[in-house]
C-alpha cells in the first residue's frame, strides 16, 4: 500500500510539474481559453467545452488553474530550495564549528521558530506589498529555521563518527570533510523533509492567496481563485471546490512522495530536531557513557 | 517584530493621523509616542510597554489594545483548547491503532485519512464543513460562537466555561453547539503530524528489546501495551502535540474568518489588511507567548512520561 501511495505521489507531482513547465515554456499555449478573458457565459457547470466550468466573470476555470500552476509551484519550490540551501550552510557551520558561532546561529533560529508561521508571513507580505518576490521572501523568512536544526543535528551525529576523526587526523580541510563525509549523510534527510515541505509551502502560499495578501492583483493563484468565488459557495459549489481540490491533490502528492522517499531512503522521522526550541536540550537522558565519550546526550 | 515595523514603516505618526493630517498634529503625535527619540530609546519604551501589558491604543477604534485582546483571546482559547482535546484523543488513538495494526487495511485507511486531512488547506476544509454540515445537512450553525441572546457575566471570558461555572445550561448548550463544528474542523485539519509520529514511535517500540523482555517476564499483554509501548510512544508525541499549537494558531486565522468566530485570529487578520501595526504587534506577541507556553507545558509533561528525563543540567 505504501508503494501505491508513493506511486500516486510521484505521478501527481510529475503531472503538475510538467503542466507548469509546459505552461511557462509555451507562454500560456496549453490553456484552452485565456485565463483573464471575460465572457457572457457566466457560472457554467463543468462540461466538455469548459472542463471545470466558468466563474462569475465567465472566465474558464480550467485555464485559470493551468495559468496558476507555475505561480504556485514556482514559489513553493523556490521557497523550499532556498530554505534548504540556507539550512545546509548555516546548519553545517553551526554543527561543525560548535562554540560561539553555533550559539549565535541557533539562538537566531530559535527566535524565528517561535513565531507562528502563517501570521508572520502574512504580516511581512502585507507590509512589503503585493509582488511575487515579496511573497517569496515573506515565506522564506519563516521557512528556513527547521532546516538549520535538521542539518545541525545530522552534522553533530556525523562529526562524532570515527571516520571524521580519521579524516581530521589526516589533515583534511573543512570543505573536504563536508563534501565527502557530512553531505552524503545529510542530504537524504533534507531531501525527504524538503519534498513533503513543498506541500506545506504550497498550503501556506495558497492561504496567503486566499486572504488576498501578497499575490499581485492580476496574477492567477489557486487560493486567490477560491476566495474570489467564496460568496458563490452555496449556489455553485464546484467553482470553490475545484481549485481548492487541486491544491489538496498537489499537497497530498508531495507528502506521499516524501513518505515514499523516506521509506526507500530509510530516513527516520526525528521530530525533536525539526520542531523543538532550545528547551529540550536541557532535558538530559541518563544513559551509560560510551567509553568515556559524550557525557550528555540531547534528546532526539 | 519591532524592527520589522520600523524598517517597513518609516513614519508611523503620518499613518496614524492619516494622509491629510496637519503637520502640527503629526508632530504632536510623534512627540507623545517618543517617535523622535533615537532607536535604542524607542526600543526601551517598546519593551517597557510589552512587559507592563501596555500595548497602546488601537488607532482605528480608539480603545486600548489590551482590552481588545482580552475580549478576543478567550474566544480563541476556547476554540484552540477544544481542538486540542479532539487532537489528543483522536490523534493518539488513531496513531496507536494504526501502529498496532501495522500493515493491515485499518492501518492503510488511517494513514490515508490523516495524510489527506493534513493536505487539506484550512480554507477548503472550513468551507466544505460549512457547506456540508450547515447547508446540505443543517446539523450545526454556520457561524458565531453562540453568545448572542445570552446575558452572562464573564468570569474567565471563555463562554463555555463561564456558562458551566454559573450552571447556565441553555447558554452552555448553545456554546457547545456552536463550538463543535469549528473546533472539529480546526482539529482535523491540524492534527496530521500527531498520528503520524504516534504511529512511527509505536512501530519503533513495538519490537524493541525492552518490550520483548517485558513479555518474557510474563507480564499481561494489556500491561505490556499500556506501560511499555503506549507510554514510550507518548514521549515523542507530546513534543509534536506542543508544536501543533503553532499550527492551530495559524489555522484560527482562516477558521475564525469562515465561521465568523470573534477571536484573535480574525482580529489579527483585520489588523494586517488595514495596516494596523500596533494591533498586529500585540497579536503576534500573544500568539508567540501561546506557542512558548505550549512548549513549556510539554517540558513539564516529559518527566511524568519518561523517568529517565530530569529537568535541569547534568546527566
Amino acid at each position: 500500500m505504501s508503494n501505491a501511495l508513493s506511486t500516486f505521489g510521484l505521478v501527481t507531482v510529475t503531472i503538475f510539474v510538467v503542466a507548469a513547465l509546459l505552461e511557462v515554456l509555451t507562454a500560456g499555449g496549453i490553456t484552452p481559453y485565456s485565463p483573464y478573458a471575460l465572457s457572457p457565459q457566466i457560472n457554467v457547470s463543468p462540461s466538455l467545452e469548459h472542463l471545470f466550468g466558468t466563474d462569475f466573470k465567465g472566465t474558464d476555470i480550467f485555464s485559470q488553474v493551468i495559468a496558476a500552476l507555475p505561480v504556485d509551484m514556482g514559489i513553493s519550490i523556490g521557497v523550499v530550495v532556498t530554505s534548504a540551501l540556507l539550512g545546509i550552510v548555516l546548519g553545517t557551520l553551526a554543527g561543525y564549528f560548535r562554540g560561539a558561532l553555533d550559539e549565535v546561529i541557533m539562538r537566531l533560529t530559535d527566535m524565528f521558530l517561535a513565531f507562528p508561521q502563517i501570521i508572520m508571513s502574512l504580516a511581512i507580505a502585507a507590509t512589503l506589498g503585493p509582488s511575487l518576490l515579496n511573497v517569496t521572501l515573506s515565506l522564506i523568512v519563516v521557512w528556513w529555521p527547521p532546516y538549520v536544526r535538521l542539518v545541525r543535528g545530522a552534522v553533530l551525529a556525523v562529526a562524532a563518527e570515527d571516520y571524521v576523526s580519521v579524516s581530521k587526523a589526516l589533515n583534511s580541510s573543512f570543505f573536504y570533510i563536508v563534501r565527502k563525509d557530512a553531505l552524503p549523510n545529510i542530504l537524504p534527510s533534507v531531501l525527504v523533509y524538503a519534498t513533503t515541505d513543498i506541500g506545506s509551502a504550497l498550503l501556506t502560499l495558497s492561504t496567503l492567496g486566499y486572504l488576498n495578501v501578497g499575490i499581485p492583483p492580476a496574477m492567477p493563484e489557486l487560493g486567490k481563485m477560491v476566495s474570489s468565488v467564496t460568496y458563490n459557495l452555496y449556489l455553485y459549489p464546484t467553482q470553490v471546490i475545484i481549485p481548492a481540490l487541486i491544491v489538496m491533490v498537489m499537497v497530498a502528492g508531495f507528502s506521499f512522495l516524501g513518505e515514499g522517499l523516506r521509506e526507500s531512503l530509510d530516513v527516520k522521522l526525528r521530530p525533536h530536531i525539526l520542531l523543538r526550541g532550545r528547551g529540550l536540550e536541557k532535558l538530559v537522558i541518563d544513559q551509560p557513557k560510551k567509553h568515556g565519550g559524550v557525557g550528555t546526550t540531547p534528546v532526539g | 517584530m519591532f524592527f520589522i515595523s520600523h524598517v517597513l514603516n518609516p513614519n508611523p505618526a503620518l499613518l496614524w493621523a492619516g494622509p491629510k493630517a496637519h503637520p502640527e498634529t503629526i508632530k504632536a503625535i510623534a512627540a507623545e509616542y517618543h517617535l523622535n527619540d533615537p532607536l535604542p530609546s524607542q526600543l526601551y519604551y517598546y519593551f517597557q510597554g510589552l512587559l507592563t501589558g501596555n500595548f497602546g491604543i488601537d488607532p482605528q477604534t480608539g480603545r486600548s489594545i489590551l482590552s481588545e485582546i482580552l475580549f478576543y483571546a478567550p474566544n480563541t482559547l476556547e476554540l484552540v483548547l477544544a481542538s486540542m482535546v479532539i487532537i489528543i484523543v483522536l490523534g493518539i488513538g488513531l496513531g496507536y491503532i494504526s501502529g498496532m495494526r501495522f500493515g493491515t487495511k485499518t492501518d492503510s485507511a488511517i494513514r490515508v485519512f490523516y495524510l489527506t486531512a493534513w493536505s487539506t488547506p484550512y480554507y477548503f476544509g472550513a468551507l466544505v464543513a460549512v457547506l456540508v454540515f450547515a447547508s446540505y445537512v443543517p446539523l450545526f450553525p454556520s457561524g458565531g460562537n453562540g453568545t448572542v441572546g445570552f446575558s452572562y457575566t464573564p468570569i474567565t471570558g471563555v463562554f463555555v466555561l463561564d456558562a458551566l461555572l454559573q450552571a447556565n445550561w441553555p447558554a452552555l448548550q448553545s456554546g457547545l453547539y456552536h463550538l463543535i463544528l469549528p473546533a472539529t474542523t480546526l482539529a482535523l485539519l491540524s492534527f496530521g503530524i500527531v498520528p503520524r509520529i504516534m504511529r512511527s514511535s509505536i512501530l519503533d517500540t513495538r519490537w524493541s528489546m525492552h518490550v520483548k523482555a517485558a513479555r518474557a517476564r510474563g507480564l499481561q499483554e494489556g500491561e505490556v501495551r499500556q506501560k511499555h509501548i503506549l507510554r514510550n510512544a507518548l514521549i515523542d508525541t507530546t513534543t509534536v502535540i506542543a508544536t501543533t499549537f503553532g499550527w492551530l494558531f495559524s489555522g484560527t486565522i482562516i477558521v475564525e474568518k469562515v465561521f465568523a468566530w470573534p477571536g484573535i485570529g480574525q482580529f489579527s487578520y483585520e489588523a494586517i489588511v488595514s495596516d494596523n501595526y500596533p494591533v498586529l504587534v500585540a497579536c503576534v506577541f500573544v500568539f508567540t507567548v501561546g506557542v512558548i507556553v505550549a512548549n513549556f507545558i510539554a517540558d513539564i509533561v516529559y518527566p511524568l512520561l519518561d523517568p529517565r528525563i530530569t529537568l535541569g543540567e547534568g546527566g
